[in-house]
């Protein structure tokens, strides 16, 4: 199994950190090889940023992603210029609360608005984590404990505290609004 | 002689490339690191800064690369494993003491992890454009061994041969990664225990450059008591100078080329996959190997018999083994993120081949699917 995830967004919203937490809780948690690369962060800050984490459980030889089998958006910007870089059967994850998406997607679109939950359960800063959540929901063979995990140890004491239940939150989210309303249809 | 260093913190973890070394370069046995903290080198110097002294060791940040070059040579003369880490345009400042380095035969490391150039260049994007600086960025003759990892954990094994390798020869060992291996974050396994060369130092110290049938000279500690002479003039194997006097010049001049280029089987290493019956050969080096891989099993797939060879240590040009495993094939492919540099070694190595330069610029690295493409490409020109 290999799963090449691209991550785009404006940077400071904290694109670089996902995909290293992501990382972390892929190849530590799970014992997955992973290679976590990005668009070098401090140049890009508020400009267009861009990360990408292959997970596998061979080994990795492209350490990058051609087209994405996940794809995360958390601006518009970031969505437009990478949205055909997706495989045709893809996920695709956006921040609802920025992003328009178009009705020709190459994948299945999951809307999550996290910057509204940030903004007015949270703080600002939190809206990756929340993005993180409903993705750890979506992606395979990662357990909800393992990116809990990798985000208790990324941060200290009263940060990771507000970033886990942001976490929660992202993650209850997409459980709610599609895995549940799946099963209500199924049933 | 081998000694095995017990290793903290073994276990796996995803770390950055530039972490990697550097941690390495602790369970290597460096204890003294002086640099100039550079993008996208910059990590190196800041997890040494911290972990250097929980090991007893000293770390500078100097005013300059020139400096620290200079810095991280005095400190070896003083008992310290020293390595620096840099990338582009500190390498260029660092040219003239790299020289020093290699005429006052101090095994020192220096990193350079290369972004794109000339000048101030690309900061933040990966290129490989420095192989030819690292051997040949100083003035004069002599030859330097140079590594090129292509992986998180390879930039951590490398890194702890790059300080073998330069006790074993006295010399000065460049680490050439690039800036997508250095910002990469990757699992790593950090071994229980590491291997590290440990020269004896010689106790007759009338003769401190005595060489050895390798051409190489002995380890001399200072604090023995002897009288040495240690500076940028070439010298006799008392240590005095010999600048003056031709004959003796020429065979310094020798020895220290000889001791790397008579020792090339022993400093070949090269790694290859599908080569047994391939009729197009990528020859690749660095991160770009990681696409070439890819592009290799992609053309497999197509039925296309391809084959990939990756050098580990670029210089000195391994060129016996190269032709030994591709002197009878037709196509050869060097992709590299440079104008194509590499390719006129291959091209002299392999007279008999067709050698094509896949170069890219602008601090991408090639995706597979374009290399895929060239192989196709020259497949289908060698059926016609």
């Amino acid at each position: 199994m290999r799963k090449d995830i691209r991550i785009a967004g404006a940077g400071g919203q904290g694109v670089i950190l996902t995909s290293v937490l992501l990382a972390n809780a892929y190849g530590i948690k799970e014992h997955f090889n992973v290679s976590q690369t990005q668009s070098y962060g401090p140049e890009a800050r508020g400009g267009a940023c861009k990360a990408e984490v292959v997970v596998s459980d061979s080994y990795i030889d492209y350490m990058k992603v051609e087209k994405a089998d996940i794809f995360i958006a958390f601006n518009q910007l970031g969505y437009e210029k990478y949205k055909n870089e997706t495989k045709n059967n893809g996920i695709i994850l956006i921040n609802s609360s920025l992003v328009k998406t178009d009705p020709d997607n190459n994948g299945l679109v999951y809307e999550l608005p996290a910057t509204e939950i940030a903004e007015t359960k949270f703080k600002p800063f939190t809206v990756n984590i929340i993005m993180l959540g409903g993705l750890t929901k979506l992606l395979p063979k990662l357990q909800y404990h393992s990116t809990r995990e990798a985000i208790k140890a990324g941060f200290k004491d009263s940060a990771a505290e507000i970033n886990l239940a942001a976490f929660d939150e992202g993650y209850r989210y997409i459980e709610h609004y599609y895995f549940k309303q799946l099963q209500k249809n199924c049933s | 002689m081998l000694r095995k260093e017990v290793t903290e913190n073994e276990g796996e973890k995803v770390i950055q490339g530039n972490e990697a070394c550097a941690e390495a370069a602790i369970h290597a046995g460096c204890r003294f690191f002086a640099g100039y903290p550079i993008t996208p080198s910059t990590e190196i110097i800041e997890y040494m800064s911290e972990a250097i002294f929980k090991n007893d060791g000293m770390f500078i940040q100097m005013e300059d690369e020139i400096s620290a070059m200079c810095a991280i040579i005095g400190a070896r003369w003083g008992g310290k494993k020293s390595m620096t880490a840099t990338s582009g345009p500190g390498f260029t400042l660092m040219q003239e003491a790299l020289g020093y380095g290699v005429v006052s035969e101090t095994p020192v490391v220096v990193v350079n992890v290369q972004r794109g150039g000339p000048a101030t260049g690309q900061p933040t994007f990966s290129s490989q454009q420095d192989i030819y600086q690292a051997k040949y960025g100083s003035h004069g003759d002599y030859e330097i061994i140079c590594l090129t990892p292509s992986s998180v954990q390879e930039m951590y094994d490398f890194t702890i041969k790059a300080f073998n390798l330069s006790e074993q020869y006295r010399t000065p060992v460049i680490l050439l990664a690039d800036e997508i291996i250095g910002h990469m974050r990757e699992r790593v396994s950090i071994p229980d225990s590491v291997e590290i060369e440990e020269k004896e130092a010689i106790e007759k110290c009338d003769e401190p450059f005595r060489r050895d049938k390798n051409h190489v000279p002995y380890a001399v500690d200072f604090f023995k008591g002897c009288n040495i002479l240690v500076e940028g003039q070439l010298h006799d194997e008392k240590g005095r100078r010999i600048g003056h006097l031709a004959d003796k010049s020429g065979q310094f001049i020798q020895n220290i080329t000889r001791k790397i280029t008579d020792n090339c089987a022993e400093l070949t290493d090269i790694r290859h996959m599908y080569i047994e019956d391939a009729e197009i050969l990528l020859i690749a080096y660095g991160s770009v190997v990681r696409s070439a891989e890819r592009a290799v099993k992609t053309a497999r797939e197509k039925g296309i018999k391809a084959g990939l060879i990756k050098i580990n240590i670029i210089w000195p040009f391994p060129e016996k083994e190269i032709f030994r495993l591709a002197g009878h094939i037709k196509t050869v492919i060097v992709p590299e993120m440079n104008m194509g540099k590499y390719c006129r070694e291959i091209e002299r190595c392999l007279k008999q081949s067709k050698v094509i330069s896949a170069p890219k610029l602008g601090g991408n690295i090639h995706q597979p699917s374009e290399l895929a493409e060239i192989i196709e490409k020259e497949a289908a020109l060698s059926y016609e």
